[in-house]
């Protein structure tokens, strides 16, 4: 039972040395052995946590902590063996807790304002923690 | 695409299953009918739901903040038993759960149709065993 190690940007000092974050093997055999397209999905997930465009922190009301990382994957695949484009009115979502473990990942639409940032972002997080602007 | 990142790690049959999952380091049930993408629209603090990418079918959920919840409704008031074999299996109730996930925010129309569609879900009403509410 091992958990993967991905390195990201640092979400509490992002000019600091990058962070481990961790796809816990718990949630990777679970996608692995049941929700099989999920499981395929996790390249987009790592691909966001090495190449994200947006942090935001504060993500739940009931747990402290936590952030989402947010980017644009090329690809995903959408059924079973059927790799699409990833939409381009779309953000791929990576939730962390505060132990940098991996929880959720996921589609949601972009913002009208902004689409880098998912929908209604000024009300659903604490703050913006960092911002690529390479 | 190339090889995925995690292959040799897990083997075994892979076989989707529609069925809740308690992830504790997110402190979070996830349910997902249909193995296929998704897009999430997020209704309230506790509640996200899985749109097919097409729009038209709910395929799934998330319930955020588990605990909280079980700790203001009280693991009486959304435990189901039943009998398995010779014995009896104390279970969280989903439905249950949505239920009071929904009591805790103000009532309005847009939190009304997301819980109602989780509820519409096919197979919603699955239950998870008291045993998996571990906290990470």
């Amino acid at each position: 039972m091992s958990d993967f190690y991905c390195k990201t940007v640092n979400p509490k000092d992002p000019a600091d040395a990058a962070i481990d974050a961790i796809f816990p093997h718990d949630l990777t055999l679970h996608y692995y052995k049941y929700l099989p397209v999920r499981y395929e999905n996790l390249r987009a997930a790592k691909f966001v946590l090495e190449n994200v465009d947006v942090i935001f922190s504060g993500v739940r009301e009931y747990n402290d902590g936590g952030w989402c990382y947010c980017g644009h994957p090329p690809q995903w695949y959408v059924r079973p063996g059927k790799i699409e484009d990833f939409p381009q009115d779309m953000v791929f979502t990576v939730y962390m807790n505060p132990n940098y473990r991996i929880y959720e990942c996921r589609a949601e639409f972009s913002a009208n304002d902004d689409p880098k940032r998912p929908l209604d972002w000024q009300n659903r997080y604490g703050g913006v923690v960092w911002t690529n602007i390479s | 695409m190339d090889q995925h990142f995690l292959n040799g790690m897990h083997d075994g049959p892979q076989e989707f299953r529609p069925q809740p999952w308690y992830n504790p380091d997110g402190d979070c049930i996830i349910y997902q009918v249909s193995d296929e993408a998704f897009v999430a629209h997020r209704i309230d603090d506790m509640l996200t739901i899985y749109r097919s990418l097409t729009g038209d079918r709910i395929i799934g959920f998330q319930i955020k903040g588990v605990h909280a919840i079980l700790k203001k409704s009280g693991w009486e008031g959304l435990s189901v038993s039943s009998e398995i074999g010779s014995g009896r299996v104390k279970s969280v109730s989903i439905a249950a759960m949505l239920l009071a996930a929904y009591e805790e925010k103000p009532f309005t129309m847009g939190r009304r149709r997301g819980y109602a569609s989780a509820m519409q879900s096919p197979e919603y009403s699955c239950d998870i065993p008291l045993a998996e509410f571990q906290p990470a």
